[in-house]
């Protein structure tokens, strides 16, 4: 295996598996070793295993990601499957179609334009009191528990149904909402095969098929609400409207940017806070922190194993490489977030970093819809977490942590035991 | 004195209040901004940013 850029005929710096395999096991227990390597060595290379470009650094990624030639929008990529015919189009292809990752930037822009008012602070604050309930909810499950698992407890279960509430899924229909966000996220992966692909689309149909009768119904009334969905049928600008697979891909965004993300960001977040007890105790005497040390929990935890995906919409002169129109870039924002040259104490979790021009959200025109959910739900996780266990320790020093090792984006952590030591306080009191 | 509120990521600018901590003072016009000047939550450019409705 090469251990420096193999001298391929395109002159292109190249590596392969050796030095960057985001599904090995020892990557996803400790990934630092591998990413520094590719910052300080392979700011940009091509990866032979993995058939794509990668961006490393801090500098490079946010370039890419505010670089409007690199588009989200797989059908550019030059491996995308062939365009169905109209007929054999599935409301997932026009959902996607119509959506923030494959329109134009003026298209986007005016998508972002109409949706803007479902994510107005009026009807943020309502989403924040129901997440604020299911919070609650998931932590009284628990009762007077001396220990827990907080994948088990927190993590399987808030972020999806925190989206499900979002959106307006009444409580009974929440396991659904699930199976369609899970299928969603997998409909739009490039790392699984295309039958995988495929198969998840298929398992999409009944999820479309229930919002679109939400919208239709929603369409039928005087006035069609003023929660979230509501908010964006009734959307206008200029007279201009939001039609039912725009709707969608609203709703598809959000659980794309959302539901995954949210359940790493628990785990993670608990894990780094409890293994940086002083960091613990500073958030507890200084809530204010709490919006900052999302972001720097989100940082150091870094959790994404596959990059970003970007693809080349024409032949890009790129810092001495020429990217191909079709290529695929692999926009390794996890990676960029331990950059020295950004955060030189990269490894340290510190709450009161400046955080000034992170990439922890992204940046530029896809700056992550899901923003405000995750920020607010992992607030409230935090402060609720503190709240009912300020002594709480993991489990032996490691909370016997594990990984799900064959998550198809992220290192998950699928298992982390805190001791909440609520009996030993409630004894001493 | 009017808010700016960008578009891509909800960031509002307050002309009023400026950006003391990145050396706007406050009362900048968000005409008077730079052309680069770009959002400091997401880094979208200055056309991102829309008169923001009271």
């Amino acid at each position: 295996m090469s251990h420096s850029p193999a001298a391929a005929a395109s002159g292109r710096p190249e590596i392969d598996g050796a030095v960057f395999n985001p599904y090995a096991k020892d990557f996803i227990r400790d990934p630092h070793p591998a990413w520094q390597r590719l910052i300080r060595d392979f700011p940009l290379v091509w990866h032979k295993d993995l058939q794509m470009w990668l961006v490393n650094s801090h500098a490079l990624c946010d370039e890419v990601l505010k670089d409007s030639r690199f588009t989200p929008n797989f059908r550019v990529w030059e491996l995308a499957p062939p365009p169905k015919a109209e007929a054999d189009k599935t409301d997932f292809d026009l959902a996607y179609e119509k959506g923030f990752f494959a329109v134009s930037t003026k298209d986007h822009l005016r998508l972002r334009r109409l949706t803007l008012p479902a994510f107005s602070r009026p009807v943020m604050a309502k989403i924040e009191a129901k997440i604020r309930d299911l919070v609650a909810e998931c932590f009284d499950a628990l009762g007077d528990a001396g220990r827990f698992d907080v994948y088990e407890a927190i993590a399987s279960k808030l972020p999806v149904r925190a989206i499900s509430r979002m959106v307006g899924v009444p409580t009974d229909r929440e396991e659904f909402f699930h199976e369609f966000a899970v299928n969603i996220i997998k409909a739009t992966r490039i790392n699984i095969s295309a039958r995988e692909r495929e198969a998840a689309v298929e398992l999409t149909k009944p999820g479309f098929a229930y919002f679109k009768e939400q919208i239709a119904q929603r369409r039928t009334l005087p006035h069609p609400g003023e929660d979230f969905l509501g908010s964006l049928v009734g959307a206008s600008d200029n007279g201009e409207r939001l039609d039912d697979y725009e709707i969608l891909s609203v709703v598809f965004a959000l659980i794309t940017a959302g539901s995954d993300t949210a359940t790493d960001l628990h785990t993670f977040a608990i894990h780094g806070l409890l293994s940086n007890l002083k960091q613990y105790e500073l958030l507890k005497r200084q809530p204010q922190l709490m919006e900052n040390a999302i972001i720097e929990l989100l940082r150091y935890g870094s959790f994404g194993k596959i990059p970003f995906f970007r693809f080349a919409s024409e032949d890009i002169d790129f810092h001495g490489q020429t990217i191909r129109r079709g290529q695929a870039v692999g926009v390794n924002i996890s990676c960029a977030w331990n950059d020295p040259a950004k955060y030189p104490d990269w490894n340290q979790l510190d709450l009161q970093r400046r955080l000034d021009g992170n990439l922890v959200f992204g940046a530029g025109a896809h700056f992550c819809i899901g923003t405000y959910l995750v920020r607010v739900q992992g607030g409230l996780m935090l402060s609720e977490f503190i709240r009912r266990y300020p002594e709480a320790e993991l489990l032996d020093g490691t909370g016997e942590l594990d990984y799900d090792y064959r998550h198809h984006n992220a290192r998950r952590i699928n298992r982390l035991v805190v001791r909440t030591n609520r009996v030993s306080l409630q004894q001493a009191a | 004195m009017k808010k700016w509120i960008c578009i891509i990521c909800g960031h509002v600018y307050d002309e009023a209040k400026g950006m003391p901590e990145s050396g706007i003072a406050p009362g900048t016009a968000f005409a008077d901004l730079p052309e680069d000047w770009v959002c400091p939550e997401c880094g979208s450019p200055k056309e991102s940013f829309e008169p923001q409705d009271e």
